[in-house]
């Protein structure tokens, strides 16, 4: 009998989480579908009576929606390559190999976790213009390439996993390089997967910097898109946007990566719990 | 949980691999780790020695930058905005912090257990932090509207008269605080999950035999246990609840008035919009002075926590 009931009310508790988790998202969604004149009511209508998909339309035509989604869809993955190539190196360096300065070296890096980027953003701003690249996709991407998570994580990774193999492959004569490529970087998958996952969603989300150092519609960034031009605050500075469009807008940023998570959920959780604990 | 590097026992291995022979020192290791260090050098410290450089100085944008000693910091203490942003995001620590912690605590506990469902519980908790911080600044600002806003109505259902939300200076940081936990709760629920999953089953089974109850079984197996984990997330909400700026960005730019004014906000606006580079860096210095602060009472009550567990 109380097995019953605490089963009822675990299920009673999930719908509540559930639903309470998930609203927000679903109302962003309904808004956006609705006609303007079904959004300005205080009555709560989860499916609009009518069926719009004009803000979609309007936001297209208006704003570079295809354009900012090709930047930061870009940018992201060309700076979660450059960060595995990087990070996955430097990691092996520091776990497997010895060589002078090793200590302190890890140590220097380590210690830039605590250093905040608002110390970094006004001299980095300055070096981007004085090599004329602020307002390009090299100020995006470059920046990403000196994170120091991944390389903490891909140190701990290869600390953790045996080296025969490694030693194997070497008494049959392959290089350091060749050992590298054909033998570690495959067994570090796993590891390089959270990298990827990490890398990707915080680029994708970057806001701070991208928002200092793009101008033009051909370079800026989704979230940056998003925050100048369709958010309701600069709605009302403009004074002519929708909160249908802003919805439609916001729907627009959040459909693929939340498609994306739904499919590779196992991962996106794997890799944030080894940021966590196993790192 | 190693945050502190564990000393490298690999090193006999290399020296018997030939990467590193006692005689004549190898460049390989170098070939290895210079690719990242020339864009660490370039990008991360050189920048960050910079903007500590650039914090004594009266730079401006234009004009030469003169070295001006403390005068930045004897001019911060005379800011009332400063004292603004700064007591502002105090508040939003306190509050954030604490909500983050108690409740993504109780999410992972509650999706911790071996119920039907659970999965699609921990995807559908975790999903908001999926979407971009600005994405879900503007979704709230909409959610929060005083007239027509979701949340407004639903609270009219239950007899609570219309809230001013983001429209008034009492209520502003409320808003982006229920915004922050929505969007982060997610993640440390993740964190906690997996701290919750290195505990060893045998110690629940052994205090169950003792005659533990729920209760006692969660204050003295899973709380010092998770202790650990619990100091992590605690440090991981510190720093960026101090950090706390694109929600704040996109809905309210620090206003109305300064109310949700925050550092970052200062920082970005006093550097980017009046083109103080000299004095927005050393706010910015600030800043790090207190995220180091953090990271040291954080270490400190670590290393006694793991003590008070043994």
């Amino acid at each position: 009998m109380s097995r019953t009931i605490s089963r009822a009310a675990w299920y009673v508790l999930l719908v509540v989480v559930v639903a309470l988790v998930l609203a927000p998202a679903l109302w962003m969604l309904s808004t956006s579908i609705k006609p303007e004149r079904e959004i300005i009511t205080t009555q709560i209508r989860w499916i609009p009576q009518n069926f719009t998909v004009e803000h979609f339309q309007a936001i297209v035509q208006n704003y570079p929606m295809m354009q900012w989604l090709f930047n930061s869809l870009f940018t992201a993955t060309a700076a979660t390559l450059l960060v595995l190539v990087l990070d996955s190196m430097a990691g092996y360096a520091f776990a497997r190999m010895e060589f002078r300065g090793r200590g302190l070296l890890f140590m220097i890096v380590l210690s830039m976790l605590f250093v905040p980027i608002q110390i970094t953003v006004v001299p980095l701003f300055i070096l981007f213009s004085r090599l004329g690249l602020t307002d390009t996709y090299w100020a995006l991407i470059l920046p990403v390439g000196a994170n120091v998570t991944g390389v903490f994580l891909m140190r701990q990774f290869f600390l953790s996993i045996p080296g025969e193999l490694e030693e194997a492959a070497r008494v049959d004569g392959a290089s350091a390089f060749r050992v590298f490529w054909s033998v570690v970087l495959p067994l570090a998958r796993p590891a390089l997967t959270a990298v990827a996952i990490i890398t990707f969603l915080s680029t994708w989300n970057s806001f701070f910097w991208p928002l200092i150092v793009t101008r033009s519609d051909s370079v800026r960034t989704l979230p940056v898109g998003i925050a100048q031009f369709l958010s309701l605050r600069a709605g009302m500075v403009q004074g002519q946007m929708s909160i249908g469009q802003s919805m439609a807008g916001a729907v627009f940023a959040a459909l693929p990566p939340i498609v994306i998570f739904v499919i590779l959920q196992r991962y996106f959780i794997e890799g944030i719990s080894r940021t966590g604990i196993k790192g | 949980m190693r945050i502190l590097p564990r000393t490298a026992e690999s090193g006999s291995y290399a020296a018997l691999a030939g990467l590193a022979p006692k005689r004549r020192p190898s460049l390989t290791p170098y070939y290895f780790i210079l690719p990242y260090l020339v864009f660490f050098v370039l990008f991360r410290l050189g920048p960050s020695l910079a903007g500590l450089g650039i914090a004594f100085t009266n730079w401006q944008a234009v004009g030469t930058p003169r070295f001006v000693g403390f005068a930045n910091f004897e001019a911060m203490a005379r800011d009332p905005r400063l004292g603004d942003a700064f007591q502002n995001t105090v508040f939003f620590a306190l509050l954030t912090v604490p909500t983050l912690i108690v409740l993504s605590l109780a999410l992972a506990l509650f999706l911790n257990q071996p119920r039907r469902g659970r999965a699609v519980g921990r995807v559908v908790v975790f999903m908001p932090y999926v979407i971009m911080s600005t994405v879900v600044g503007v979704l709230w600002t909409w959610i929060l509207d005083k007239d027509f806003g979701l949340l407004n109505v639903y609270l009219n259902f239950f007899g609570i008269a219309n809230v001013p939300w983001l429209v008034s200076e009492s209520t502003a940081m409320y808003g982006i605080i229920l915004t922050t936990v929505w969007w982060t709760v997610g993640y440390n629920m993740v964190l906690f999950l997996a701290g919750l999953q290195d505990i060893p089953h045998e110690l629940y089974e052994a205090a169950r035999i003792d005659g533990a109850r729920a209760w006692g079984v969660f204050r003295f197996v899973t709380l010092p246990l998770l202790a650990p984990t619990t100091f992590l997330v605690l440090m991981l909400t510190i720093i960026n609840s101090f950090q706390v700026f694109d929600q704040v960005y996109v809905m309210t730019s620090g206003g109305p008035g300064t109310a949700t004014l925050t550092l970052v906000q200062y920082i970005y606006t006093t550097s980017f919009q009046f083109q103080k580079f000299g004095y927005g860096s050393a706010v910015a210095l600030i800043l790090f002075g207190i995220l180091v602060i953090v990271a040291f009472f954080q270490i400190r009550g670590y290393r006694r926590g793991l003590k008070g567990v043994e």
